[in-house]
């Protein structure tokens, strides 16, 4: 790993790479067109891709997009901002050569530091929520400015309003993007080191736990009595393929 | 009875506008100026008239909320009413806004189970399977597809609502969409199933480096958290409830603690 010190910024044409993806999924995730390339998945793998390290982008994108598969967006206080977060995350990790190898593929633990990383997804993504409700309320004001053309019938304010609205959005996703990235290059990823060994174990186990979690959290939704006959399906169908292909 | 039309051009601009309809989604109005520019941009390519501008401003100015999935055929419903009206055949009073509400609360109603509580979950679950076996360009692919679809759906749906307008009715409530509905959610819950299987397999070949039973029992712990508690904690609370859960774990696991 070779994040450095303040002020380091390493590789600025990698920063401003993500800076330029965590926008544009920052539009797609509710903006426009919403078509799931903004899903944590997807996003790490496109952030890693961009950045010439897809495997860490699966490792990081795989147990947050278990995670947050119950995060639906419907009826819920609570939005987070886990595409910017996940975007700059990954991106900080390439980019510090913090590269991470996926959990539980290929016989594979998982690190510490990829727990570490994804702890700091979960904690920029509660506190990106703030910058998106001000964007929202932001939004408001947008709106009723609008409200002038009720009176003089200009219809191109209307168009220009609700693209200012997407142009804040863009730009509220490169910047927290970008400074999701500085902060993990800088400060999260060198703080790794200083950790005491217990909390590094626990990091280790991050990765490994979440699916447990998500998966639980899926099932809650669905309803543990309805869906029992039809998981006992997918879980035996799965568990007899893996035993035959052992074999 | 004039039969409303769009031709290819337009209807390109309309769609565009289409997919940013939650572009400007505030807490007060909701979508109400996303529907706005989208109807704006067939409504600017007719001829102007100060007073009827002010009276389509007003009309769409309100409260609006739906599901961007299927938010087209309303849209096209619309425009379809809009044409009708004006080519002289004036819609009741206060038909096009009962019909603005009426349909978008069952579209919403709709796509919330068809999008959010049956694809979405079912969809991730798919990625989630493909990327624990490593297949992470196949995720990649589905991802792609999934949006190649909905962008088709989404011009698709235009053009039904532009041609059926209050008929649209009938499309809703169609009995396919139910059956849609619970044939998701039974894939889901089985490729919930499929991805249980595999994360305990794969957590019992990583048994060299962890103490595999005792990692075992966190993960049916972590699975059961959420059912016990009954509530749905946001993924990001649940990664911290993760985190405290390992930390127990490192004081049970010795190789691990250190």
């Amino acid at each position: 790993m070779t994040a450095g010190g303040f002020l380091d910024w390493g590789d600025p044409v990698g920063f401003a790479g993500a800076a330029v993806l965590g926008g544009l999924l920052a539009l797609d995730d509710t903006a426009y067109a919403q078509t799931w390339l903004s899903q944590p998945l997807p996003a790490a793998l496109l952030t890693g891709l961009l950045l010439g390290d897809p495997l860490t982008g699966l490792a990081l994108g795989l147990p947050l997009q278990i995670v947050l598969a119950a995060n639906i967006p419907v009826g819920q206080s609570f939005t987070g901002d886990a595409v910017t977060s996940t975007v700059g995350v990954t991106a900080a990790a390439v980019l510090a050569e913090a590269s991470q190898t996926p959990a539980l593929l290929h016989g594979s633990a998982g690190l510490p530091e990829l727990g570490w990383l994804l702890l700091a997804v979960s904690l920029l993504s509660i506190a990106g929520q703030y910058a998106v409700g001000a964007e929202r309320r932001g939004n408001t004001a947008w709106m009723l400015r609008g409200h002038r053309t009720l009176r003089d019938g200009d219809l191109g304010r209307i168009g220009r309003l609700h693209l200012r609205c997407m142009q804040v959005t863009f730009v509220r996703g490169a910047v927290t993007t970008v400074a999701a990235a500085y902060l993990v290059y800088a400060v999260w990823l060198p703080l790794f080191g200083h950790l005491p060994a217990r909390v590094q174990a626990a990091s280790g186990l991050l990765a490994l736990l979440l699916p447990g979690l998500g998966l639980g959290a899926v099932v809650e939704q669905y309803g543990l009595r309805r869906s029992a006959p039809w998981l006992a399906i997918g879980a035996a169908a799965v568990v007899a393929l893996g035993t035959v292909v052992r074999a | 009875m004039t039969t409303p039309r769009l031709d290819t051009r337009d209807r390109l601009r309309v769609w565009l506008w289409s997919l940013g309809l939650q572009g400007s989604w505030n807490p007060q109005r909701m979508q109400n100026l996303g529907l706005l520019a989208t109807l704006v941009a067939w409504r600017s390519r007719r001829p102007h008239d100060l007073e009827d501008d002010r009276h389509f401003c007003r009309r769409y100015y309100e409260f609006f909320n739906t599901n961007p999935y299927l938010a087209n055929f309303l849209v096209g419903g619309l425009i379809h009413l809009e044409q009708q009206a004006a080519a002289g055949q004036t819609p009741p009073p206060g038909l096009i806004r009962m019909f603005r509400d009426s349909l978008g609360r069952a579209l919403a109603s709709l796509g919330d189970q068809l999008f959010w509580m049956g694809l979405r979950p079912a969809f991730t679950l798919a990625l989630c399977l493909l990327g624990l076996i490593g297949w992470w360009w196949a995720a990649l692919g589905l991802v792609v597809c999934f949006a190649a679809g909905q962008l088709v759906l989404r011009w698709i749906s235009l053009e039904q609502g532009l041609r059926l307008g209050m008929d649209l009715v009938d499309v809703v409530s169609a009995r396919g969409w139910h059956r849609a509905v619970a044939l998701v959610r039974r894939s889901g819950m089985i490729l919930a199933g499929a991805l249980g299987g595999l994360y305990v397999l794969r957590l019992q070949d990583v048994a060299a480096s962890v103490d595999a039973s005792l990692l075992i029992m966190g993960a049916a712990f972590g699975m059961v958290v959420p059912l016990v508690l009954r509530r749905r904690l946001p993924g990001e609370f649940l990664m911290l409830l993760a985190f405290g859960l390992a930390l127990a774990l490192t004081f049970a696991i010795p190789e691990s603690g250190g």
